[in-house]
């Protein structure tokens, strides 16, 4: 469970992102839409404690990530590829965090066995430095490294993006599947309307740093989510 | 040939608008006063050089003594460069599918490669040699032919070392192999069995008689330029850019991993340094300055060495590592430095194993350096105290500008003449490291006599390492508090 109170960032008296409450529970798979520069990412960073808050606080399973570190047991991220280590292959990179997350090597093959059909042969078993892979193989690893050591929460900033289709089809199941079988709270972020749609239970829409729609997933959400986007794309098309 | 406008400006802005313009103003004035140096340096010799050529060698014509000493100019000048000379580069890509032409590119690298001040720089040398030697012995004609021809001789140096550099940036042995090519050539001089900078030297002596001659020499430069454009125009493909396609050598660092924690990341700091141009240049230059003694500890017979320079040689040498990898700690981690902030890893863990692997390498390069025993018998515990007081005071000073590390580091460049990731903080490194234990040991020695001053550095530096947990505890406080402001320089640089 994340409670946020108060939470505003600001750069140079610019408000970037305000949320005056928001709580988010567990196992919820909380999808977050918006435009570019809406604050998503800010808010993944903030929650990680990767950047400081201008006021507020975030608490993540009743621990101020301010505060304390021990969020991190719990919590597994992928925001982008600066969170890959690009000289080392998958494996080695694979081994490295599996090791901070006190994975032994059977377990660690056991769990990456599970990602056969995702990785579609082109991550494991290549003589090839991280850095030499394409954007989308890059990305891929970077999500299975964040489900290592099955974490309570995890965050995913635009996770689809630069994923070929079959690709995006296979991640949709393997989030939903992986969030029930453990229970895991997902935080995701996607420009991708329809694939957000699918994956999440609960959606939200940030608009300029405000929550402008807080809506459980029913059958009509994509509708209303693209009823929301629909307008804005017109008026900057036309 | 004519210029694309453009390309300049595009040049100039990727220059002024870069994230160091302005910022590193320490790295640009120390750049300045090293210019300045290096140009009076030469502007002096240069006056100079009649004057010595004639109290040197009496019985020989000084102008084609100069002559024939030009070649090993040229040489020592073509290793210079492939040190220091920067590559003319422009982020070609967005270029590509402009309607610009390739050959157009690839003449513009060139010309612009040439504004560079190792070729202005020999001028210095040069037009006083010209005035003051040249010109007194004889016609206008001859000098300016012989001038000409120099100049000529020293752009297509300029050419050749591009060329060259470009090579050597894709296959790294290559320069080992051109140090070793020119090592030869030297000995097939030294020892007489071709004349080489005679033969330069008496070409030259012909332009001075025949000056039309000087003609001949432009075919250098206009083959190394084609060579350079050639290989341009081969290399311009995006899929070239983003790196090469081959299966990589991978080395298996597994086994550390039995070393627990602190060994998984001495895995990853060996596999960064193995993997990435950048530290395996100061893992190199470690090896090279293992043989700095020989030049610093070399003594005439009667004169003892002032015993700074054995401060200085066992700073040095025995903790070049130490130096040279601890002064961009952590950003050799700068890439991925939020995931690790993001990891269930202790700060620790981190500062820990950096501080192990800086350790043993000194230990190692301790033993390496004990042959210089034979010079100086006293380096034995010389070396040892430095080491200590290296390890002991010089890392948690590290550790402490560490705390204000400001760019990210590009991995793959080579580290010499590379001011990426060089902030004023790096240019303030050096000197501490041995200027504080310099003046220690004179104080000390006041009071405790030599060897008295040399245990005193030795014994600050085991208190240091005896406490050594207790200052790594300590900078993992201060790092954690840092972590945001860490996180955001290495975004923004």
């Amino acid at each position: 469970m994340i409670q946020i109170q108060n939470l505003i960032k600001a750069y140079n008296k610019e408000i970037v992102l305000n949320i005056p409450e928001l709580t988010i529970n567990q196992g919820e798979i909380f999808g977050l839409v918006g435009n570019n520069g809406a604050g998503k990412t800010t808010l993944f960073n903030l929650i990680l404690d990767l950047i400081t808050a201008s006021k507020g606080e975030i608490i993540s399973k009743g621990i101020p990530v301010r505060e304390s570190e021990d969020w991190k047991d719990f919590t597994g991220a992928y925001i982008d590829e600066t969170f890959l280590i690009g000289y080392l292959t998958a494996e080695e990179y694979f081994g490295f965090i599996a090791g901070l997350r006190k994975l032994n090597k059977a377990e660690t093959n056991a769990f990456l066995e599970k990602f056969t059909d995702f990785f579609n042969g082109e991550i494991t078993g290549k003589k090839k430095f991280i850095r030499d892979f394409s954007k989308g193989n890059q990305k891929k690893v970077g999500i299975v490294a964040a489900l290592m050591g099955k974490p309570e929460i995890v965050v995913l900033d635009e996770p689809f993006a630069n994923l070929d289709p079959s690709s995006q089809y296979k991640l949709r199941k393997l989030i939903k599947d992986f969030a029930a079988e453990n229970g895991t709270t997902f935080l995701i972020s996607d420009h991708t309307l329809d694939n957000i749609a699918d994956v999440s239970t609960r959606l939200i829409i940030l608009e300029k740093g405000k929550i402008v729609r807080d809506v459980p997933k029913t059958e009509t959400t994509l509708q209303e989510i693209e009823a929301f986007f629909k307008p804005v794309v017109e008026a900057e098309v036309f | 040939m004519q210029m694309n406008p453009i390309l300049f400006k595009l040049a100039w802005r990727e220059t002024v608008r870069s994230a160091y313009w302005g910022k590193s103003l320490a790295t640009n004035i120390g750049l300045g006063f090293l210019a300045l140096y290096f140009s009076a340096s030469f502007l002096l010799l240069g006056f100079a050089i009649p004057e010595i050529l004639t109290k040197d060698f009496p019985d020989a014509d000084p102008v084609s003594k100069f002559n024939s000493i030009l070649l090993a100019y040229f040489g020592i000048d073509l290793i210079i460069r492939q040190l220091m000379q920067k590559l003319p580069t422009v982020s070609f890509k967005p270029l590509l599918l402009q309607n610009i032409r390739r050959r157009k590119i690839a003449n513009y690298l060139m010309i612009r490669s040439v504004f560079n001040f190792f070729n202005l720089l020999p001028f210095f040398l040069l037009l006083p040699v010209t005035f003051t030697l040249v010109s007194n012995a004889h016609s206008g004609l001859a000098t300016a032919a012989w001038f000409l021809a120099i100049f000529i001789l020293i752009f297509s140096n300029h050419f050749l070392a591009i060329y060259l550099k470009w090579r050597f940036n894709e296959a790294e042995y290559g320069f080992f192999i051109f140090l070793a090519a020119l090592a030869g050539l030297f000995a097939i001089n030294h020892f007489g069995i071709v004349d080489l900078s005679g033969g330069l030297g008496k070409l030259l002596d012909l332009i001075l008689v025949n000056p039309a001659l000087a003609v001949v020499f432009l075919l250098l430069p206009v083959l190394f330029y084609f060579l350079n454009v050639r290989f341009l125009l081969s290399r311009m493909f995006v899929n070239l850019v983003s790196g090469k396609q081959k299966a990589e050598q991978v080395r298996d660092y597994s086994w550390l991993d039995k070393l627990g924690e602190t060994g998984r990341f001495i895995a990853l700091e060996l596999r960064l340094i193995w993997r990435n141009k950048r530290p395996r240049s100061v893992a190199m230059m470690t090896l090279i300055m293992l043989a700095y003694g020989l030049l610093i500890y070399r003594t005439e017979p009667g004169k003892p060495a002032p015993e700074f320079i054995f401060i200085l040689g066992g700073i040095v040498i025995v903790g070049m590592f130490s130096i040279s990898y601890g002064q961009f700690f952590p950003a050799w981690h700068s890439n991925y430095f939020s995931m690790l902030m993001c990891q269930r890893l202790k700060m620790k863990q981190f500062l820990q194993s950096f501080y192990m692997l800086v350790t043993v390498v000194s230990v190692a390069c301790y033993f390496l350096t004990l042959p210089y025993a034979f010079m100086h018998s006293k380096i034995i515990y010389t070396h040892l105290a430095m080491l200590f007081y290296n390890l002991g005071i010089n890392i948690p000073l590290l550790l402490f500008i560490g705390l204000y590390s400001k760019k990210r580091l590009d991995l793959n460049q080579s580290s010499v003449m590379n001011y990426q990731g060089m902030g004023a903080s790096q240019w303030l490194v050096g000197f501490p490291m041995f200027l504080i234990p310099i003046g220690l040991f004179y104080l000390f020695k006041l009071v405790f006599g030599d060897i008295g001053a040399y245990a005193s550095l030795g014994v600050l530096g085991l208190t240091g390492i005896l406490f050594h947990s207790v200052v790594i505890d300590f900078f993992a406080k201060k790092y954690l508090k840092q972590k945001h402001q860490l996180i955001k320089n290495y975004k923004n640089s």
